[in-house]
């Protein structure tokens, strides 16, 4: 009977319905978008980064492992000193600039000999290797939203690059360019942001990183092994802070949609309240029955939210082909729980107000 | 058959022969109700003594303003008095919590009202059975059709209020409240809002309702030709019971 009597009302005013589910499935979006991207985005980084096939990566003192925005403090030549290590078999230079001018990206300038010796050399989709110094390789992805093939002309840091190559994606970066010219045109000259290391086995990985930390002190060495593990919001400085604010405003518009409901629905249900308590429903019977439409409601908008996210990310995806938006179970789980927990206390004032409605005066409402 | 008895001999000769054979199911005492507007205390019960026995059906008439509604809220529990006693099967209600008096209305009184108050969401149905949810004991099949052929709405049961005519609404309310078997059914001006045909359809099925089940009305009205189909007329005037005699 409860069960009906909330599906009725539900019904009964099927545009504040939608709107209160608008509200929620927004809510709920909002939540699963941003944690999706910032997760896609950290999870499908770290994938490339392992995607290399290095075993060990040497950043500057302090590194965040978000390497975009790594600059290019290393002098190159530490890439000799490091290569006479002990269970070295190669090291990769490799000086990352980010772009924002023209796209948000970054450009990796390698040396494509040591990179190819450390990372297995690239798959060639289309076109050939980099050979000139204003030859460019784009992974598929980048290629495919930036509408470019091999042979194109790119522009980048006011510089004409041709695409030599579409290689696939994963291996670290989506657009590479030789080294050197990178160096010239952001004035680093023989400088690197970071260095990729191949042991001659996996198991040596401690043993060199423990070298590489007495020959370098202060030093970031970094297994790449576990490099999607260190690839989390926490270890990003700002990234959780800035998940929850949004979070934050996603619950105060749910909270907001959920109170304006019910509110009005209780001033708008004020006889049938009257008329409930007529019939001997105590304070608990109303408080329930407003508290489990709430529910419902939300319910109804979790589910509403949880499509509308997919439907984002599918049109995140056809407009950019190079986003990754992770949308996990746990996370719908928990974007449903916050949204009920908002949706809950959005609710409670309007269900205690009806609770202490006097029947009487109820009755008698217009 | 006791009650047959009780019934069919008019209560107010019993009670004020003093030959009270049946105790009273509703008593009031000195009841007070005072209603506060701003600094003022409105009084709208000045001390009422009335008395209803089991099985009696008690029309209450008087000019607006007088007290009526106030006497029925107040001896429905829906209303704290201010003063005095209110005695419903033997329970004080001026004595019990809130929730008390919220648990005694559930089992023992039911309302009808001149707007019939039926949940416009809900179908007649829904109406009647959200009655039986709110007493506790489930919906009882048997108990529905009952109520409901008797009042003529086996063919009006799925549809909502907006859908149903004036006098099929207020049947449906006095389904609703009859349909837990409260010992007093109170209404307020129930054929206030209806034509004069439906208007006695109501009133003959208030009367079949006493007669045949015994069940205890007290009925508030402004229409004297309503009162011919109750036992006993109470009149009222500024808050007070000014007689009681049988009704013809």
């Amino acid at each position: 009977m409860m069960g009906e009597l909330i599906l009725r009302n539900l019904v009964h005013r099927p545009m504040r319905t939608f709107i209160a589910l608008a509200g929620i499935g927004f809510e709920v979006m909002l939540i699963i978008t941003i944690v999706g991207l910032t997760g896609g985005l950290l999870t499908e980084t770290a994938k490339r980064i392992e995607g290399i096939g290095a075993d060990v990566m040497l950043q500057p003192p302090a590194a965040s492992p978000l390497l975009s925005f790594s600059g290019a403090p290393m002098p190159a030549k530490i890439a000799e000193r490091v290569a006479e290590l002990k269970y070295v078999r190669d090291v990769a230079p490799a000086l990352l600039q980010f772009n924002s001018s023209s796209a948000v990206e970054t450009i990796w300038g390698i040396d494509k000999d040591s990179f190819r010796a450390v990372s297995g050399g690239f798959v060639f989709l289309a076109g050939h290797d980099m050979e000139g110094p204003d030859d460019m390789l784009v992974d598929d992805w980048a290629a495919k939203a930036k509408n470019l093939k091999a042979g194109d002309t790119y522009n980048v840091f006011n510089h004409d690059w041709y695409i030599a190559g579409i290689v696939e994606h994963g291996k670290g970066a989506r657009i590479f360019v030789p080294l050197a010219t990178l160096q010239a045109l952001v004035a680093a000259r023989d400088k690197a942001s970071i260095f990729l290391i191949k042991c001659t086995r996996p198991e040596h990985t401690d043993a060199v990183m423990d070298e590489m930390r007495s020959l370098l002190p202060g030093y970031t060495v970094r297994p790449l092994r576990d490099f999607l593990s260190l690839m989390t919001s926490t270890n990003i400085p700002g990234l959780n802070s800035f998940i929850s604010a949004m979070i934050a405003l996603a619950v105060c518009i749910g909270l907001l949609v959920i109170f304006l409901t019910m509110y009005t629905s209780v001033i708008e249900r004020t006889r049938d309240i009257g008329v409930l308590k007529s019939l001997g429903a105590n304070h608990w019977f109303v408080i329930r029955s407003l508290l489990s439409e709430s529910a419902v409601l939300c319910l109804l908008g979790v589910a509403a939210g949880v499509a509308l996210s997919y439907l984002v990310r599918a049109g995140f995806l056809w407009k950019f082909p190079t986003l990754s938006i992770l949308i996990t179970p746990d996370w719908i789980f928990n974007a449903g729980m916050i949204a009920l927990a908002g949706a809950m206390l959005g609710a409670t004032y309007p269900a205690w107000l009806a609770s202490r409605k006097d029947a009487v005066e109820a009755l008698s409402y217009d | 058959m006791a009650i047959a008895v009780t019934i069919t001999e008019p209560a107010e000769s019993r009670i004020f022969q003093g030959k009270k054979s049946v105790e009273p199911i509703l008593r009031t005492e000195n009841l007070w109700k005072l209603y506060r507007a701003g600094k003022v205390e409105v009084p709208a019960l000045r001390g009422v003594n009335f008395e209803v026995l089991p099985g009696e059906s008690v029309a209450v008439m008087g000019p607006s303003g007088c007290g009526k509604s106030s006497l029925l809220y107040v001896i429905g529990g829906l209303a704290q008095a201010t003063r005095g006693k209110v005695l419903v099967d033997g329970n004080d209600l001026t004595a019990l919590t809130d929730s008390a008096r919220t648990k005694l209305r559930r089992s023992k009184i039911g309302f009808v009202f001149q707007r019939f108050n039926l949940l416009p969401t809900l179908t007649a149905k829904g109406n009647i059975a959200i009655a039986q949810f709110i007493h506790g004991d489930g919906f009882d099949p048997h108990r529905f059709d009952v109520v409901t052929q008797m009042l003529g709405l086996a063919g009006r049961l799925q549809h909502k209020p907006s859908e149903l005519s004036g006098g099929e609404q207020q049947r449906v309310a006095i389904a609703r409240a009859i349909i837990n078997e409260p010992k007093i059914l109170l209404a307020d001006e129930p054929t206030g809002n209806l034509d004069s045909k439906n208007s006695e359809i109501v009133l003959q099925m208030l009367r079949q309702l006493n007669k045949e089940l015994g069940q205890t009305i007290v009925m508030i009205t402004h229409n004297p030709e309503a009162t011919t189909y109750f036992d006993r007329v109470v009149h009222m005037r500024d808050g007070v019971i000014v007689d009681g005699v049988p009704a013809d």
